[in-house]
């Protein structure tokens, strides 16, 4: 039976200051899912304080790491152009926060395909996350698309991971079969990563 | 947009006018000679009009890279932009289109097309004719098929199709080498091999014109009506290597299923000029199920591995 952790109300007024922030949390030994999603939604976003991370790529969505956390968590940015989506996929065992920085990004949950996946993967519920919202997922709730639905607007979201973790697996929705990938960054710290 | 726009700034290069409830962009744009990116999004631009007459020839015409009409109300690609040349990049996204104009073509230094959200049903085969088109946005439309022309975008790097009506794509679609990214979820792609796909029996029509092509009956414009003469010229090669025989109209289609990484079963669509050719696909004839599902590898092997990067969602 776990204690439960001290709770505080955080107010994050910069991206510095979130950054900060986190780590205090991260260097305890529990961290709490309320105080991190709270935190994150507490920071109203500013495009000037993170428009350095915000790189796009015309062809697909990209990630961009802001902060590794002292090997705790990851914190980055990705940037949504119009119609850019991921595919269907886990988070390797990680918990996962996702905060909109700008425009609406539309998140799909399913179930977890049956062992011997061989039909359509079931659809949970979907949503369309605004501005400054923050949402919460991991593993045992099940697995998720992302995408930037507007065929106007591009979108910009800050995800935390925590602990990092650099593949994970890609569900096939017509077939639930999985694929294992490998992920990077688009760039690091600002710096345009080149592979 | 004011008059006196060019006088005032000619060596405007970038004017963002996005959600400014601009019902038409005017002819004060036409003498802007610097202007290369044009951003008229979310307006409320689509009736006759909404852009200047000329376009194609102004100065503007000439010096215009970018332009992004997305989130207007545009039922057709309107025919004032088909004359510029010199653009790179082409939003109409978020629109009410219903078609694409084959003229589209003409737009020769296209890089960048974004038609996603629209009303879109087919495709023409001419839109394959932009020779530097890297990124094509179809999704969120009505497509129910793909032209098989369209694998001669050699240099498409990006291909948005999710959210379509399609069952099925042309097998040529594998050769497109550089292809990076392929969306095609939410679309009603056949998943199981469709046993009895109905097989119309060839006309009298073409029988005849598959025996003039076939045996080299030697033949002039002045020997036949006009129409057949098109028609003559409009026989495809049936892609049994063995059979060397043509078709027109009157072909099977067969849906051979492709398997990419070994986890996602592509339904594409061979044409084969009667029940008893086999597509190169497999050697032997085929009519069993299992034989269908299994020989995938030796047209897929070599394409499938550079298409592994693809992700397929």
């Amino acid at each position: 039976m776990e204690q439960p952790v001290q709770t505080e109300t955080w107010k994050a007024q910069s991206l510095e200051e979130l950054v900060r922030i986190l780590h205090r949390i991260f260097a305890e030994d529990k961290v709490s899912v309320e105080e991190v999603q709270a935190l994150m939604e507490s920071y109203e976003s500013n495009p000037e304080e993170w428009l350095q991370y915000a790189k796009f790529d015309q062809y697909r969505y990209t990630r961009n790491l802001v902060d590794n956390g002292n090997g705790k968590f990851n914190l980055m940015i990705l940037c949504w152009g119009e119609g850019h989506g991921s595919s269907i996929h886990d988070h390797t065992d990680s918990h996962c926060f996702m905060k909109i920085l700008q425009g609406n990004l539309k998140e799909t949950l399913f179930e977890w395909p049956e062992k011997k996946g061989n039909g359509e993967m079931a659809k949970k519920s979907e949503r369309v996350l605004r501005e400054n919202q923050c949402a919460y997922i991991n593993d045992s709730i099940g697995l998720h698309r992302v995408e930037n639905i507007s065929h106007t607007e591009s979108a910009v979201s800050l995800h935390l991971y925590s602990p990092p973790f650099d593949s994970c697996n890609t569900f096939d929705q017509r077939t639930g079969h999985k694929h294992k990938v490998k992920m990077t960054f688009y760039s690091q710290f600002g710096e345009r990563t080149l592979c | 947009l004011p008059a006196g726009l060019s006088q005032w700034f000619p060596a405007l290069e970038v004017l963002d006018v996005s959600g400014t409830g601009l019902a038409e962009l005017g002819a004060e744009l036409l003498a802007l000679p610097r202007l290369h990116t044009l951003l008229a999004k979310n307006n409320r631009l689509g009736g006759p009009g909404s852009l200047p007459k000329g376009l194609g020839q102004a100065p503007l015409g000439r010096s215009l890279r970018v332009l992004n009409l997305s989130g207007n109300r545009f039922a057709e690609v309107p025919p004032a932009l088909l004359g510029l040349r010199g653009l790179q990049s082409l939003s109409l996204g978020g629109n009410r289109l219903h078609g694409i104009p084959p003229e589209i073509q003409e737009l020769r230094s296209l890089e960048f097309l974004y038609l996603g959200g629209n009303f879109i049903t087919s495709i023409p085969p001419e839109l394959a004719n932009l020779p530097s088109l890297n990124y094509l946005v179809l999704c969120d439309n009505k497509i129910q098929s793909i032209p098989p022309q369209l694998a001669q975008l050699h240099s498409l790097r990006s291909l948005s199709l999710h959210n379509n009506l399609l069952t099925y794509l042309p097998r040529e679609i594998i050769n497109l080498v550089h292809l990076e990214e392929l969306s095609l979820r939410g679309n009603p792609l056949v998943v199981r091999f469709v046993r009895d796909l109905t097989y119309n029996p060839p006309s009298l029509q073409e029988l005849a014109g598959r025996t003039i092509k076939t045996r080299n009956v030697p033949y002039a414009p002045s020997d036949l009506p006009e129409n057949l003469v098109r028609y003559l010229s409009l026989a495809s090669n049936c892609p049994n290597p063995k059979c060397g025989g043509v078709y027109f109209d009157s072909c099977v289609r067969q849906i051979k299923f492709v398997d990419f990484c070994g986890k996602y079963r592509l339904p594409l669509m061979h044409y084969l000029c009667s029940p008893e050719c086999s597509s190169p696909c497999s050697s032997a004839s085929q009519s069993s199920t299992s034989q269908s599902e299994s020989d995938s590898e030796d047209e897929a092997s070599v394409a499938a591995r550079r298409m592994q990067k693809v992700l397929l969602g």
